[in-house]
């Protein structure tokens, strides 16, 4: 099963803590996004591992835009 | 003779006994047995698990269907699948509707649907909540129009109910077609993770008329509600927790809107401080913390009924008591999507503020919250329009409306998440409050453009007028200076300043001038 995993709102990619084939935990950080005055932590909602990674920092995302899949 | 006539009416009683008993039998054992296997109750077992010992009485149990057409006939329906009546829930008298699956499958008729509104009406007129308990296969098509017409006597009742009684449904089984508007226009739906179902619309029927293959679990479970459509106000886990939840929900409830809420004697002290709140804000503002670890503190031995928990989780609603008092709490979670207010957020928090200015149950608002969420995606959306609903939530409440500002209050968060300026009674704002119009960085990109432009070292200008900008504003004194802020107060002294702050308001009243509605961006 994969896990897409998409930016919640609008802002810009302020880190990226996992690379390519890292194993995850569910509510581990996978970035953080820098978007109305805060920084959000956009967490794993599984178990698994990444599969693909869509963002690099500081490039801007919006709401819905691809940021990982988790394959898990 | 006489010996005669005591032999026709013991016969009678018989009679009616037997007949009686063969109703309570619903669809029989063997369905009830089905049901049971799949841990589910039948509908009697729920009215019984429901309503306190004996204390319920049938209304209706003789009704039965007059359709003729498609061997209807010789069905036979068993109390024309809806248990209704009423009974005490923990000593207060509720009026329930329960749907018996194991009577041609629960299906709505026109007699169904004229026991549903009559018990809704009977609810309305003695203002006693009402709720039901959906587990239908849908509308019983034999009964063509009448049918039809009964979800309208349904929906009408219900709807004149509204604001005057709580309603509350428990999605324990399937309710699909436009029978669903039923749950869905109640104060507050219920649904059982597994076998509780809701749609406009089946999988089979979508898929005829539109192609799209989905299962029901997909289209119509606990998680299309819960989370994406946010329908579905709090999750159960089967039939008796379902039950559980409801009973909890109601015990924050007066029985109409001509009462006041149910006090309790609170065994924590409304003076309590909470120690561990003086260091819960980061030093980082832009590093989220946990507001429900906020929202605990604060309340009665931190107990919180959060509704829609899994919906729009950037913002947090539910019902909590202080100091006995049961009471609504509305905050932002920083932990998600910066604790803004999206549409979703807006629609939750407002008809959250809704139901309990309706119940006059006083409102407390935590704020942390950077603004309405912005950018192309929301604006088509129109987050404008949604924005408003809230807007329009707290300046037409008239229940006590307490606001403390955590850290953020920027822009639109600031009355939208309860100021001065839009009905509370008290504000109160912690030192960590950052209370001002716009953020340092976009204030000093506008108000400084021309001088960052032209220096020689922009951006030391920049850096330099931000940070002027945010020793200035980003705190709550401006606002406290103009009264907009009643009292800056240390974490810990929280629930001492809201407790006193409600105490004096218990008696709150607002005369408004005679009109029918506001017109609320609906």
């Amino acid at each position: 099963m994969e896990e897409i995993m998409e930016s919640p709102l609008p802002g810009k990619i302020v880190s990226v803590n996992v690379a390519v084939g890292d194993v995850v935990e569910e509510g581990m950080v996978v970035c953080t996004i820098e978007a109305m005055k805060m920084e959000n932590p956009i967490l794993s909602l599984v178990n698994g591992s990444v599969k693909e990674l869509t963002v690099t920092p500081g490039v801007n995302v919006k709401t819905g835009d691809r940021i990982a899949v988790i394959e898990y | 003779m006489s010996g005669e006539g005591k032999y026709i009416t013991a016969q009678k009683i018989e009679d009616y006994k037997r007949q009686k008993e063969h109703i309570l039998e619903m669809g029989g054992a063997e369905a009830i047995e089905k049901r049971h296997k799949k841990g589910q109750l039948s509908a009697r077992e729920r009215i019984d698990y429901f309503f306190d010992p004996g204390t319920f009485t049938e209304i209706g149990l003789w009704v039965k269907h007059r359709t003729t057409a498609f061997g209807m006939d010789k069905r036979e329906v068993p109390a024309e699948g809806i248990v209704t009546g009423f009974g005490k829930v923990n000593g207060r008298y509720v009026v329930a509707g329960a749907e018996d699956y194991t009577a041609m499958v629960g299906t709505f008729g026109e007699y169904h649907g004229k026991k549903l509104s009559y018990a809704l009406d009977f609810a309305k007129n003695k203002g006693w909540p009402f709720v039901t308990m959906n587990d239908s296969a849908g509308a019983r098509l034999h009964e063509g129009m009448d049918t039809l017409e009964s979800y309208g006597w349904t929906f009408k009742s219900q709807i004149m109910a509204s604001g005057i009684v709580p309603q509350i449904s428990l999605l324990m089984g399937p309710c699909l077609g436009g029978q669903a508007y039923h749950p869905v226009m109640m104060d507050f739906v219920i649904q059982t993770r597994n076998t509780g179902f809701m749609g406009i619309a089946g999988p089979a029927f979508v898929k005829t008329q539109t192609g799209e293959e989905i299962s029901l679990e997909e289209l119509s479970g606990w998680k299309s509600h819960a989370i994406k459509s946010g329908q579905t106000h709090i999750v159960a886990e089967d039939d008796q927790d379902c039950l559980d939840k409801c009973k909890e929900l109601l015990s924050f409830f007066p029985s109409s809107n001509n009462e006041k809420p149910p006090r309790i004697e609170a065994k924590d002290s409304p003076e309590r401080e909470s120690p561990e709140l003086d260091t819960i804000i980061p030093d980082e503002p832009a590093k989220p913390y946990n507001m429900y670890d906020v929202v605990k503190s604060v309340v009665d031995e931190g107990h919180f009924l959060e509704i829609f928990k899994y919906y729009a989780a950037n913002a947090i609603c539910g019902f909590a008591r202080m100091n006995g008092m049961p009471v609504g709490i509305v905050s932002n979670q920083p932990m998600a999507k910066a604790g803004a207010l999206d549409i979703d957020a807006c629609d939750k928090l407002a008809r959250f503020i809704r139901f309990c200015d309706l119940f006059s149950i006083p409102l407390v608002s935590l704020t942390d919250c950077p603004g309405y969420l912005i950018g192309s995606q929301q604006e088509w959306a129109g987050i404008l329009r949604h924005g408003a609903k809230l807007l329009y939530a707290w300046a037409g409440a008239t229940v006590p409306l307490v606001s403390v500002i955590i850290r953020k209050s920027y822009a639109g968060a600031h009355y939208g998440m309860l100021d001065k300026s839009i009905g509370a009674d008290f504000v109160f704002a912690w030192p960590t409050a950052q209370v001002t119009i716009v953020g340092a960085e976009t204030a000093a990109s506008v108000i400084f453009a021309r001088e960052i432009k032209e220096a020689k070292n922009p951006k030391e200008v920049r850096a330099r007028r931000i940070r002027e900008f945010s020793e200035a504003y980003e705190n709550p004194y401006r606002a406290a200076e103009r009264g907009y802020i009643d009292a800056i107060i240390t974490p810990r002294d929280t629930r001492k300043y809201i407790s006193r702050a409600l105490g004096v308001l218990e008696k709150k009243t607002v005369a408004t001038p005679w009109k029918k509605f506001s017109n609320i961006n609906l």
